[in-house]
């Protein structure tokens, strides 16, 4: 058997394995060991990408490392919105990388691609602005060179171009099966709504530079807002997605709200299928992890409450030690100089 | 009857045609006047020891720096915060700037994250180590080009409330200038920004946790510079000639020139300076100065302008009342008229000679002028003391100290009661000349035809100054309000219009054309001669004895009036 043959049967083996989930890709966040993906060989032997991502990491390697920053950058902020709540993102060392929570229709599935496509978008517009990417910035778009030069027309924004990579990376997937299938529908949907999050919250800056500084000229650009801004954002939205079934309207197969007293769901709204499990407990098999250990809060009546997060088991209360850094001094980066102050501290955990 | 009237209407209506194409022709090509770059810094790793100030730290490429991905690597191999260079390359990589960018300047901005026990102290000042390097090739070596420190002062505000659930949030920071240059000669520039720590003297603390650096470069656009000197180029011959043309009608008449033919001749030179196409040469040479310039250019223009319209006005205040002739064969047209003037006793012919004598002086306006000279010469010191002292140190801002700040405020505000008070006294005047004609309309048909027609042409003249006036400067207030309130262009089928190019040409356009009419229409009439010789007068030269006590311009107006006076006084 020769090395070709065997990484060619391997790729068909993943593929048919994992083809079931298309936010397989992020399994590339947990690759830090693989270093950078500078070479073609090394796109195929990425875990969790399907054929036409494979191709895609070809054809844009220097691109790669961003969008593996965007997938790490994607569930960074998953875990800090989640963080008091029941299912509270946590990944697996496996495919798929949350479990099956997010192969199903859910709600929560439905925040996981949203951020992981606004996180790909963030990413790539990012590194577009260090400058190191030449296929973007100023006068390139995702198609090619624009027909006005740099020199005329200047540079338009970069996050053109880091919206429509993760447009062609991030949706091949659902694209690729047609588009049909109310998965492959509501998956497009809260891919398109995770990055509409980013252009619909630029942040537009100006700056005045006439005669004598006067606001006679005025030039204004777009800033990307923080990733921890896209983050609530999305999480507003998870907050209040609406629940949709699909409907054939024509020729075309569309999502509509199930109940149809609410108003219809908008660009920006995420939308999902099935209703989620209570995430209370252990189920290695969906990939839920329970509640059992989480800590809790005794004095909430919210979700990060212990009442709700422990689903009624109860919890244990314990008094611990903690070594908390005080009085500290800092500089601006990478220079914190603290004392150590030891308070004694009650935490609860669920049964 | 009104012929006056319709001839002076007729070159308007030329004018206007003529305007409304070029405009529109010019507009169309433009982009957008200016373009902003967005970079991010790269973190890069000064590892050398003692920190050598000769070596540059390029973001990517060749020779590329080593470089930080985040600071919560550095905390762990040991990196302090002086050993972190901030790089960037202007512009991106594949991309050469050029002389027809015009100027570059370059904003900071910090992102800077809220932490409880790290926040950004009030008044917080930022040091900044920073030098700029340029090279024309790409295996050039870097030419330092501005290097200094500089001081900036952080104005940040968190827009959530400061709890720890908001830790990890950005601040929100106002825009820091960081750099202004008058021209882009080179291809590639470069960048190293440092944040030096002293905690002996204190520099750089307590100004947050640093998360990202990042730069705006804003230039001029190639493309929006070729059409602008395409329409510098076209409108200085223009009006070149037409100033030419004026002088030379004003030169044949026998009187000295008088004040407001004077301004409205001040007004084509100061168009015509800020048309001449000097910025051509700059493509060529490295000239820093040419942003200073041009704002010289530009106020001397506004000075000009604001001048003409006082003058204007005050030369309409004494609507003349009598026409008086000195030539000694038209006795029987001046008689006649004078008689008229018996009907009106208010003012009597001494009077108005006294008045245009006195009128005839700039000083006589010093009231209205003073401010407007006193507040130029405000702003040109600032200017100076900004881009005047950027010629030296691009890094300069007049903003960054509390004394140059308050300095600065002091001469603006003084400039700003200046133009307040020009205002009054402009609509106070315009409220007087209309006063004025309200109250010869009222006896306009108790005079004669001649005289009728006479003031009928004047007032006509000064309110269809009046309009034009306005009208230009209510369509630049609307165009401005227009390009700030919606950034971005429209568009019309096929064609995109990019406002604020087209507010730009369109408005430059506009007011030389305002200029080019006011010298077409307002330019002495040769006319004069030949009519009033036909009139009968026997003496040569009679027609040069002629003169209005009118203190403005005799256009045909007067010209037909007087015409009309010695015909009807033959009758």
């Amino acid at each position: 058997m020769t090395p070709e043959y065997f990484l060619r049967s391997l790729l068909m083996m993943i593929l048919a394995v994992f083809s079931a989930n298309a936010s397989n890709w992020l399994y590339l966040a947990k690759l830090s060991s693989v270093g950078s993906i500078s070479e073609e060989e090394t796109c195929e032997k990425l875990k969790g990408l399907i054929q036409r991502q494979v191709q895609m990491c070809k054809r844009n390697l220097e691109v790669m490392d961003s969008v593996r920053r965007g997938a790490q950058l994607a569930i960074e902020e998953c875990q800090y919105q989640f963080r008091n709540r029941r299912w509270n993102c946590s990944t697996l060392d496996t495919l798929p990388v949350f479990g099956k929570v997010v192969t199903q229709g859910t709600r929560e599935a439905a925040f996981v691609y949203a951020i992981s496509s606004a996180g790909v978008a963030f990413a790539v517009t990012r590194a577009c602005s260090s400058g190191d990417l030449d296929k973007c910035g100023c006068d390139r778009t995702v198609h090619g060179v624009s027909p006005q030069g740099f020199q005329w027309s200047g540079c338009s924004d970069n996050i053109a171009y880091g919206v429509a990579f993760s447009q062609s990376f991030v949706d091949v997937r659902e694209r690729s099966k047609g588009a049909s299938s109310s998965r492959a529908l509501m998956n497009l949907h809260n891919n398109e709504a995770g990055r509409k999050a980013i252009l619909n919250n630029m942040r537009v800056e100006c700056k005045c530079h006439g005669v004598s500084g006067s606001c006679e000229v005025k030039t204004c650009w777009k800033a990307m807002p923080p990733f921890r801004k896209v983050g609530n954002v999305l999480k507003e939205k998870f907050d209040g997605a609406t629940e949709v079934e699909q409907k054939k309207i024509g020729s075309t197969k569309v999502l509509v709200p199930k109940n149809s007293q609410f108003k219809p769901h908008t660009d920006e709204d995420l939308v999902y299928l099935d209703s989620s499990p209570d995430f209370c407990d252990h189920d290695l098999k969906n990939g839920v992890l329970g509640t059992t250990g989480r800590q809790c809060n005794k004095t909430s009546k919210a979700i990060d409450g212990c009442e709700l997060m422990c689903c009624g088991r109860g919890f244990h209360t314990e008094e611990v030690e903690i070594i908390e850094r005080c009085s500290c001094k800092f500089h601006w980066c990478c220079y914190v100089k603290c004392k150590q102050c030891h308070k004694v501290v009650e935490m609860h955990t669920c049964r | 009857m009104y012929m006056a009237t319709a001839s002076f209407s007729n070159r308007v209506g030329q004018a206007v045609e003529k305007s409304c194409s070029s405009i529109s022709l010019l507009t169309f090509p433009a982009p957008k006047p200016t373009s902003s770059l967005p970079s991010l810094a790269v973190k890069c790793i000064d590892v050398q020891k003692g920190h050598h100030s000769s070596k540059w730290f390029l973001p990517w490429g060749k020779d590329q720096c080593e470089s930080l991905k985040g600071f919560d690597e550095a905390s762990s191999r040991l990196i302090v915060a002086n050993d972190i260079v901030f790089a960037v390359h202007i512009p991106f990589i594949g991309h050469e700037m050029s002389p027809w960018f015009q100027f570059m300047l370059i904003i900071l901005q910090l992102d800077i994250a809220f932490q409880f026990r790290n926040e950004i102290e009030e008044n917080a000042m930022l040091t900044l180590d920073v030098a700029m390097a340029y090279r024309d090739g790409l295996n050039d070596p870097w030419t330092e080009m501005a290097r200094s420190v500089e001081q900036r002062k952080l104005k940040c505000v968190l827009p959530v409330p400061k709890t720890q659930a908001n830790e990890g949030h950005n601040y929100d920071c106002d825009l820091l200038p960081l750099l202004e240059l008058g021209s882009v000669a080179h291809k590639y520039y470069l960048l190293n920004i440092k944040l030096p720590v002293n905690d002996q003297k204190k520099i750089n603390l307590g100004i947050g946790e640093i998360k990202d650096l990042r730069l705006v470069t804003i230039f001029q656009n190639g493309g929006f510079t070729q059409v602008w000197f395409a329409m510098k180029t076209f409108l200085t011959p223009s009006i070149l000639i037409i100033m030419i043309w004026y002088w030379r009608r004003i030169t044949m008449m026998t009187r000295p020139p008088v004040l407001l033919e004077k301004v409205i001749f001040a007004l084509g030179i100061s168009m015509t300076f800020i048309n001449i196409p000097v910025e051509w040469f700059s493509i060529g040479f490295n000239w820093t100065w040419m942003l200073l310039f041009g704002d010289i250019r530009q106020g001397i223009f506004y000075a000009v302008l604001l001048s003409f319209w006082i003058i204007f006005c005050g030369e309409h205040m004494m609507v003349p009342l009598v026409a008086q002739f000195t030539c000694s064969c038209c006795r029987e047209g001046r008689e006649s008229l004078r008689d008229n003037s018996a009907d009106l006793p208010d003012l009597a012919l001494i009077t108005s000679f006294y008045d245009q004598a006195e009128r005839n002086r700039i000083s006589v306006y010093w009231k209205q002028v003073g401010p407007i000279a006193f507040g130029s010469c405000c702003l040109f010191i600032f200017d100076m003391c900004e881009r005047g002292v950027q010629l030296t140190n691009p890094f300069y801002s007049i903003w960054t100290t509390d004394i140059g700040a308050e300095l600065a405020m002091a001469f603006i505000i003084v400039a700003g009661i200046c133009a307040c008070l020009y205002f009054l006294f402009l609509c106070f005047m315009v409220f007087q000349v209309f006063r004025n004609i309200s109250g010869k309309r009222s006896t306009l048909p108790a005079m004669s035809k001649a005289r009728r027609l006479h003031y009928e042409g004047l007032i006509f003249r000064f309110r269809f100054l009046m309009i034009i006036t306005l009208a230009c400067a209510a369509l630049t207030v609307i165009f401005f309000i227009t390009t700030q309130i919606s950034e971005g262009n429209w568009k019309w089928g096929e064609v995109t219009i990019e406002l604020n190019s087209a507010f730009f040409t369109g408005v430059y356009g506009m007011w030389n054309l305002y200029v080019f009419a006011l010298m077409f229409l307002y330019a002495p009439s040769h006319k004069n001669y030949g009519e009033d010789q036909s009139n009968g007068c026997t003496g040569s030269g009679s027609g040069e004895e002629l003169q209005l006590t009118t203190t403005i311009a005799n256009i045909d107006g007067p010209t037909e009036v007087y015409r009309l006076a010695g015909k009807e006084s033959q009758e």
